[in-house]
């Protein structure tokens, strides 16, 4: 009986060690960001409401500045950190971007406390690695609510600010069910507001809030669009699918459905929002062994015998989704909406360059967008 | 090997050593913790400590709910006020078996309606209407299956319908029209299980029940007793009341709130150190069972045993889905619990939705059967938990027998709501 005892303890402690490490890694684990030569300055989130300042969701804000005036555009990547082509499509944006005209602002880490968290039951790898030509650069994995290291309790049920519409408890820790926040709310509701105050103060004209989504799920492919930018959607959908070589759609952002970026920060700010949905198989309910091969191939067996049966709304063969794909489809979508806005508003015009479309992603990888944190200047080095 | 081949072979390693574990004796939470431990090996990832650690820590709120919850009941139970609450219900009662039984239908609705947990409802009312019909000369085995049924109706009743918010998440639908679709199921098979289950119940025979109950400590009343519960109601809807100026209390401390007040209200002096570890020690299986429960769906997910159960389920003859929800649901609800919504409740909504069904109807319809599996091993979290509540010596399988008339009625519910959703739609008023 002692033996018995003393053996569950050294497998308990064994266990407490190995988890505990792999845990505080990930949570402290620093992602490095070379800002490219477009970054006029990296403001914080706290720096537009001082509820986040100093909390875990007090995010760097990378501004790109243009020489010549025009609109201004903020991108948000990850809002849902387990979507993750959504953060390295602003993370390509925040090196490599350069502004002509008119302002861009990423955010790479919209919920950065989501980061820091997987999934209970859901076996996500803690972290990812994308190759480079200078070795490997490791992300977070990342979930769609909120630590509840930093976020706890949930009530019964969350009850969304201000329109009382009434979700599933675990929401009030989804960003993407916060908006416009809360000033004396929860974590998550306090950093909608921050990024609602950032969108007032700096007059953003378009917020873009980059996910991803299951194949099982109908808003799939597509920009969602508040009825202030229906026009602009679709004349973005027709040009990507007529010149990109993907096909994206359009769906317009239900009036009833709180909470959402697409709906809320067009109802309380100036700013035109949209939301891009990229495929991610990985967030399947159907999906098999789970693991960063199935995160960035996008490749799973189970997932097609779905799609044969009808039970998809995207196609998927052999060839899956890989992130590469994911990544081009953003980046090639921020593009032609700024294109068509751009031809649209003239003197709110904002021009971006060095920017990969999809077919170059995909022909040269992510990786190729990367750079080595190693050689930058300490000046330039920032961390997620 | 191919994946299925693959997720097959794992599947069939973990229900085999969950077997052997069992022809063994081992206790059900270690056998689902052999189960886990060998689907990983088997899987190819050894020992995964990260998933080990984090798939136990799935079910860690739900834990704590049992904790605060049976702790609060304890303490009641130990100052009096149970047996005061008894004594007093079967004096006005005695002789109207079917205002008691209404009554009983009700307030184990109550509980489990508010927060979402049918576990809640056994723990907070199942121990008093336990013995009370235990006096109208009925078998445990009975009472038991009375108490699960109506408390896992009390979980999918409304407002908090925990497998319907949290498929509706999964497919961005909101959490609005649900009220009546899952009210009146809910209601009506409640009073036809106690009715039902209850038919050969015999009035109380009030001297004796008098004569054999504990008497209450000199100056238990009911304000006492009632106070710690009024409690418990004021902060849980004073969330929903004013859910942006009321702080985020969390159903363990509310549940703790109410224990305080009670050992404060209490007439004699309680050991609560005492009853704080009984009561631990009382939960210990259940909560190891959960615990290992998590542990058991992480590797599953890891190793794509969860996919392939999954996809087996939604890639039936759609014929074949309508009339196998009664059983793919509650199995699934006893291996992920509410980890089931997500994994089988969102593909089957989409799937009913491009079949021009009612969503929500459906869904109301699949929530009214899930807490069915609540009683099926190896989890069987609920069930464990009623017989553990109200004292059950008698075997499992007789309390599994005694729930089956009620189980088939709700399942028949259930399938025909999901069946009939585009007729019923008129239902999802509000």
């Amino acid at each position: 009986m002692r033996l018995r005892k003393i053996a569950i303890g050294v497998f308990g402690l064994a266990l407490l060690f190995f988890s505990g490490t792999s845990f505080y890694r990930s949570r402290h684990l620093k992602e490095p960001v070379v800002a490219g030569a477009g970054v006029a300055k990296v403001a914080r989130l706290g720096d537009y409401f001082e509820g986040i300042r100093g909390t875990t969701n007090d995010a760097n804000v990378y501004v790109l500045e243009g020489t010549e005036p025009g609109g201004t555009i903020l991108i948000l990547g990850g809002s849902h950190p387990e979507e993750p082509a959504g953060r390295l499509a602003a993370w390509i944006l925040a090196e490599q971007g350069v502004v002509r005209k008119g302002r861009l602002l990423v955010v790479l880490s919209a919920n950065r406390s989501a980061t820091t968290v997987t999934r209970l039951g859901g076996a996500y790898p803690p972290d990812f690695s994308i190759k480079t030509d200078w070795g490997e650069q490791t992300f977070r994995m990342g979930d769609r609510w909120s630590n509840p290291l930093d976020q706890w309790p949930d009530p019964e049920v969350y009850v969304h600010y201000p329109s009382r519409q009434e979700l599933a408890y675990v929401d009030i820790r989804n960003l993407n069910r916060a908006w416009p926040g809360r000033p004396n709310g929860t974590l998550t509701e306090r950093t909608c507001t921050a990024l609602t105050e950032l969108i007032r103060r700096e007059k953003v004209d378009i917020v873009i809030d980059l996910h991803e989504a299951e194949l099982q799920y109908p808003v799939i492919s597509t920009i969602v669009a508040h009825q202030k930018g229906q026009d602009l959607a679709a004349m973005a959908s027709m040009m990507i699918s007529g010149s990109e070589g993907f096909n994206i759609g359009v769906e317009y952002s239900p009036l009833s459905l709180h909470g959402l970026s697409h709906r809320e920060i067009g109802d309380n700010t100036d700013a035109i929002s949209l939301l891009l949905e990229a495929p991610e198989p990985f967030l399947d309910a159907t999906r098999g062994r789970t693991g960063t091969d199935l995160l960035l191939t996008g490749r799973d067996p189970f997932i097609v015998k779905a799609g044969r049966h009808g039970l998809l709304f995207e196609k998927i063969d052999e060839n899956g989704w890989p992130i590469d794909v994911r990544v081009g489809r953003h980046t090639s979508a921020i593009l032609q909406i700024l294109e068509t806005w751009s031809g649209d508003k003239p003197e709110r015009a904002i021009v971006l360059e060095g920017i990969p479309r999809y077919e170059e992603v995909i022909a040269k990888g992510i990786g190729a967008f990367l750079r080595d944190p190693a050689k930058a200047d300490p000046k330039s080095l920032y961390f997620e | 090997m191919n994946a299925t081949a693959s997720a097959t072979l794992v599947l069939a390693v973990m229900v085999a050593v969950y077997i052997a574990a069992k022809l063994f004796k081992v206790s059900t939470e270690l056998s689902l913790f052999a189960a886990a431990l060998a689907g990983a090996l088997a899987g190819g990832a050894g020992i995964p400590a990260r998933h080990i650690a984090e798939g136990a820590f799935t079910y860690f709120d739900i834990i704590l709910i049992f904790v605060t919850a049976t702790l609060f009941m304890n303490l009641l139970k130990d100052s009096g006020g149970v047996a005061f609450v008894v004594r007093s219900v079967i004096r006005r009662f005695h002789r109207r078996k079917s205002v008691l039984f209404a009554l009983f239908a009700v307030l184990l609705l109550i509980p489990g309606a508010l927060t979402g947990a049918g576990s809640v409802t056994v723990l907070v009312m199942g121990g008093m209407v336990a013995t009370v019909l235990g006096y109208m000369d009925l078998p445990r085995p009975r009472i038991a299956a009375i108490i699960f049924v109506i408390a896992g109706l009390s979980a999918a009743a409304p407002p908090v319908s925990l497998w319907a918010m949290l498929t509706a998440a999964g497919v961005n639908m909101p959490y609005v029209g649900f009220f009546l679709p899952l009210l009146i199921p809910c209601v009506l098979l409640a009073m036809a299980t106690i009715f039902w289950l209850g038919r050969k119940a015999k009035p109380v025979n009030l001297d004796l029940a008098l004569r054999e109950l504990p008497e209450p400590p000199a100056g238990m009343n009911w304000l006492r007793i009632v106070l710690p519960f009024l409690a418990f109601l004021v902060l849980v809807a004073a969330g929903r009341v004013w859910p942006f100026s009321f702080p985020i209390l969390g159903l363990p401390l509310i549940f703790a709130a109410a224990a305080g007040l009670t050992v404060a209200l209490s007439p004699i002096r309680l050991p609560v150190l005492e009853i704080a570890r009984r009561t631990v020690a009382q939960l210990l299986p259940l909560i190891g069972t959960l615990t290992c429960a998590g542990i058991l769906v992480q590797i599953m997910t890891l190793t794509g045993v969860r996919g392939l159960i999954a996809v087996t389920v939604v890639t039936l003859p759609v014929i074949v889905v309508y009339f196998t929800l009664f059983v793919t649901l509650p199995v699934s609800e006893a291996v992920l619990m509410w980890g089931a919504a997500p994994v089988l409740g969102v593909p089957l909504v989409l799937l009913f939705n491009t079949l021009n069904l009612n969503p929500i109807v459906a869904l109301a319809g699949m929530s009214v059967i899930w807490p069915l599996g609540d009683a099926i091993p190896p989890t069987a979290i609920i069930g464990r938990l009623t017989a553990d509540t109200i004292g059950m010596k008698e075997s499992y399988g007789k309390f599994l027998k005694e729930c089956l008339v009620p189980a088939l009625l709700i399942a028949a519910v259930g399938t025909l709501m999901v069946v009939f959703s585009k007729k019923l739609a008129f239902l999802t008023v509000f």
